[in-house]
Order: C-alpha cells, then structure tokens, then sequence
C-alpha cells in the first residue's frame, strides 16, 4: 500500500549571508529571510567598511581631501576625484583649461570601462563563468597600465588638482591608448559572445529580480540599473559637466529592468565610453592644464627651482591651502553606478566646513530587497550582482 | 513653467525663505510647515529624493537660527513621464535642545536609508521612520561622529626621542585655534583670531 503523498511542510528560516561572502563583493551582510528556497525579504545591513572619510575630510585642506576621494569608490575611482574637484571649482569660481577638461574626459571615460569590466567579470564569476574573468581582467590590466602611465598609480590616481590636473600627459600615452582602442570594441563583442545567448545565463537572468521603473524611482536607483528599468536619465546628458554636452554618444536603455538588461546595458555602455574617448583624442589640443590663477593652482614643477614666487606659492598651497569663500555647492556626476555628487559647505577657511557625499551604491542597495522579494536564494546572488554595488562606495 | 520656478513662487507665497547660491536653489522651511511644505513639493512632480544631508552648524562663524540643519534634495527626474530635471533643496532647521523632525519616507521611501545615516551620524530623529536603526557605526558605538564636538579619536604618537603628539592639541593647531606642537598654521576658519 503507497503512503499518501503529504502536503510539503515550508518554515522560515533566517539566514545570515555574509559580511564575509564572496559573492556580496566587499563586507556586506544580507539576512535573508527565506520560504524553502524562496526568498521572503532581504535586509541588508552595512558599515563594516565605514571609515569616516566625511569627518576626517572636514580636518584636511581642499587639496588633501583629494587622497581620501578615491579610496571611496576604488572601481571608478576617477569619477570621484572628478565630481569633489567640480564641486569646490564651483565655490570657487574656477575656470579649468580645455586640454584639462578633455583630458579629465579621457581618463573618466577609461576609469568607467575598467569598472565595467570588474562588473562583468565577477558578475559572471557569480553565477559560475570562469572564462569572461580572465578575458576582462585582460583588458583591465591594460587600462591600469595606461593610468600607471598618467599618474603612477593603478587605483588611487590623485591625478586631479582644483582647477586641473597635476602634470601633463606623458607623450607615449596617446600612441598606446589609440593602440588599446583599437582593438576594444572587438573585445567587447568577444565577451558579449561569451554569455549572451547562452542558455544557461537566459535562465539565469531573464525575468529574474524585475524593479519596474516606479519602483526604481522610488527607491532610489540610479545609473546603469536604472536605465535597465527604461529610465533615460543620464547625468551626463541631463546635467552635463567637463563639456559632455558636446560628444556624441548614446545612452543604452534597458526594456524590462531584469538581471539580464542590467548586466547587457554595461556592454553597451562600455561601447559608447569608447566612442567619447576617441572623440576626445580628437579635441586634444596644446594648451594649459591648469587655471592660471595662483590663489589655488599650483605652479609648474619645472619652476620650483628657478622661480622663488613659485616656490613661495607652492609651500603656501600645500601648507595651509587656498581660502574657499562661504558657500554650498554640489555638481552631479555621472559615476559607473550612478548619480555621484559632493555636497560641500565652506565656511571662508581652507578646510571645508561639511563634506557630504551622495553616493550612489548607497542609494542603490535599497533596492534590493525589492527585486529580490520572490526569486530563489541562488537568484539573490546574480541580482546583488547585477545591481554593481562597491561597498566602499556603501560605507565611505 | 518649469517646476523649480513653481517651487520658487510656492515658497515665496508661504513666505518662505528661498535664496539661490551656485545654481541652487535653497529654500528653508520652518519645522511647523515642513511636512506639509514637502508634500507640496511632491505633489509638484519632484519624484525623486536623491539625497538627505545633516549639517551641524556649531562651529560655523556665521550665526544661523539653529544649531542643525536637514537639507534635502529634490528633483524631477529627467528621462521619466514628463519629469523636466529641475533640482531644490529645501532645508528644515533643527534646535539642538529637541532634535526631532519628521520623516519623510512615506512620500519618497528612498529616503529611508540616508535618514538612517543623518540619525547615526548627527543624532536626529525622523518621528515617523519605518526602521529608525544605526546603519554606518557599530552597534556599541557611543556618540554621534558628525557632531562638530565629537572628538576625531585619534591615537596618540610617542616618537623614539620621546617627543609625544596629543592628537587632540595637533588639531587645533591645524584647525588654527591653538599654535600646536608643529607651530603649523594650518588651515584657516574665518573669523578666528590669534
């Protein structure tokens, strides 16, 4: 006689996921509440890599604020030198030179593809693709060098200074990244063909953690994520800065907001990066990299030995800083996850009186929980994924 | 009329204190009007909440009416149903002796996390929050780091040949109310004398 089949029996059940996972990309602790293998709700708890970058900022002059900035968000660490220095050139009233402004385009441009590539790579690695990993770090690598190259260094550049960059570009590196951009748009095909398509990531990714672009309003979300949902917002197109307004790219859109637009949308973006890069090299001019005025600006190395007012000028700047008069300022930036801004109050010192820093892995993890909601456990881990948080961008 | 000059003429009808600095617009509400003020706003079509920032106006040498300040972000997405892109910032004062304000998390529920960080970090209450918890600091962490009184902890130096540095003395120096052990001048605030 067959025993009648019973009725499964389901119980919650609490899980802790993380801060120490490797798919949560940084400390991160999600508690899951789980149905069986269905998740009922998501809380993400964060800070544990909370460093206090906003109080220690407020006890550093302007200048040296700018070695804090990109330890935040160290993927696209361009992009917050970038948005601090918009800012505090607005209290000032600073007029930054085109080949600087050109440059700065550049080198964003380059810092967003080497962060795209990360997202690609271990958002793969997340749902088990090996092979796309090493290919995008390939290329990483290559971006890297170039930055090496600029700056001297792979991940924290400080490579912008108020009112323009430190130092010109050395004079291989245009010959080398036209090098490097030859080939890229190939590469990107080559990853695209590497998981698009395949059945297991269409299993994996269509119709998984849908955020309906009310929703994403809502609750926050920005950058690539939000235009997977079908939103246009752009901060580059919406509020330009750098002179943005003036290249020619679009902005990929997503139709359904799944797992899957949101990691095919950064393919694309990666392709438009590229085409402002090469536009940029177009415009890129003799000319200086500095604003002019010596209250903030620091003078040219090559003058420290030979001219005394330089040599005054520079201890002056790098000891007690430039004065900012009374202000607040905030100038959005478009970051590779989102809407990045710096909201500085200056109260007439060389220190600024309040840095706040809108962050945009911050605001995106709040949508977590709602795209999640519904889906099975091995699901969360592609949908963390495909939201691209960084959580020193998370915690600052 | 784009929705930045409504919120401009809807403000100045209330008599309300509005001011434009490096393209901004400000407009400061009073504690009593807030609520009512924000849902304005988001009646406005400012959908979007891109961000809450705490202020703490101690040590600041320009007098203001409190000691905290809540200033909030709001924009009209552009890109989404006819939202034009116009940006406010309106601010609510906060007295330091009763740091309470109302949440605003059921008209834009992005603002749950950032509320959390201002409570956190400067000790403010939204009356009203869904989840009033800390986000950023341990749980056993006292204070509130933000605060201009919070000290910057930071650990004091003995060098080799017995010089020692209090953290809490290099500081001022640097902030330039005291001389310090360097004798640095350090970095100016206005208004100070020495």
């Amino acid at each position: 006689m067959k025993p009648e089949p019973k009725e499964l029996r389901v119980e919650e059940m609490i899980l802790n996921m993380g801060p120490q996972h490797p798919s949560t990309h940084g400390v991160l602790r999600l508690v899951v509440t789980l149905y069986g293998e269905e998740v009922a709700d998501v809380v993400p708890h964060i800070g544990y890599l909370h460093t206090g970058f906003e109080k220690v900022m407020e006890n550093r002059t302007y200048h040296q604020n700018i070695t804090f900035t990109p330890r935040m968000d160290y993927l696209h660490s361009f992009a917050h030198d970038l948005a601090y220095a918009l800012s505090v050139e607005k209290l000032l009233g600073a007029e930054v030179p085109e080949r600087a402004r050109v440059i700065r385009v550049i080198l964003n441009e380059l810092s967003r593809i080497a962060s795209h590539l990360i997202f690609v790579a271990t958002g793969l690695l997340d749902l088990g693709a090996m092979t796309p990993y090493f290919y995008a770090f390939r290329e990483r690598e290559t971006i890297l060098d170039l930055f090496e190259w600029v700056t001297g260094q792979r991940f924290h550049h400080n490579y912008i200074r108020i009112g323009g960059l430190k130092e010109d570009l050395p004079e291989e590196f245009v010959p080398e990244l036209e090098k490097f951009l030859a080939t890229f748009d190939h590469r990107v095909d080559d990853y695209q063909n590497l998981f698009v398509g395949s059945p297991i990531f269409e299993g994996r990714a269509r119709g998984v953690g849908v955020v309906p672009p009310e929703v994403a309003i809502a609750h926050g979300l920005t950058g690539g994520s939000l235009r997977a949902s079908g939103v246009n917002y752009d901060v580059r197109k919406a509020y330009p800065y750098c002179g943005y307004e003036t290249y020619d790219f679009e902005v990929p859109l997503g139709k359904n907001g799944d797992t899957w637009d949101r990691m095919v949308i950064r393919l694309e973006e990666m392709r438009q990066s590229a085409r402002i890069v090469r536009q940029a090299l177009e415009r890129l001019e003799p000319g200086p990299i500095r604003d002019p005025n010596p209250q903030f600006s620091f003078p040219d190395k090559k003058l420290l030995d030979r001219s005394m007012e330089a040599l005054i000028y520079h201890f002056k700047l790098a000891t007690e800083g430039f004065e900012v008069p009374p202000g607040e300022a905030y100038v959005p930036t478009e970051s590779a996850r989102g809407e990045l801004g710096y909201y500085i109050v200056a109260d007439g010192g060389s220190l600024p009186y309040r840095v706040k820093v809108r962050t945009p892995s911050f605001f995106n993890l709040q949508s977590l929980p709602h795209a999640a909601r519904g889906h099975f456990f091995q699901d969360l881990v592609a949908i963390l994924a495909s939201f691209d948080p960084v959580l020193g961008d998370v915690d600052r | 009329m784009t929705r930045r000059e409504k919120a401009r003429a809807y403000a100045k009808e209330r008599g309300f204190v509005v001011y434009e600095a490096h393209d901004l617009l400000h407009i400061e509400l009073p504690l009593a009007d807030f609520r009512e003020a924000m849902a304005a706003f988001k009646e406005m079509g400012f959908n979007y909440l891109a961000d809450v920032i705490g202020i703490d106006y101690l040590e600041y040498p320009e007098e203001k009416p409190e000691r905290f300040a809540v200033v909030y972000e709001l924009v009209s997405l552009p890109g989404y149903k006819d939202g034009d892109g116009s940006r406010i910032y309106p601010r609510v004062w906060v007295p330091e002796k009763n740091p309470r304000l109302p949440s605003v998390t059921d008209l834009w529920p992005s603002a749950n996390f950032p509320e959390r960080e201002v409570f956190d970090l400067f000790g403010l209450v939204f009356e009203g929050h869904p989840d009033l918890r800390k986000i950023l600091t341990p749980d056993d962490y006292e204070g509130h780091p933000l605060r201009k009184d919070h000290p910057l902890g930071e650990t004091p130096t003995l060098f080799k040949d017995g010089r020692y540095i209090n953290p809490e003395q290099f500081r001022a120096g640097l902030k330039g109310k005291d001389k310090g052990l360097t004798g640095w001048r350090g970095g100016r605030r206005k208004g100070e004398r020495r």
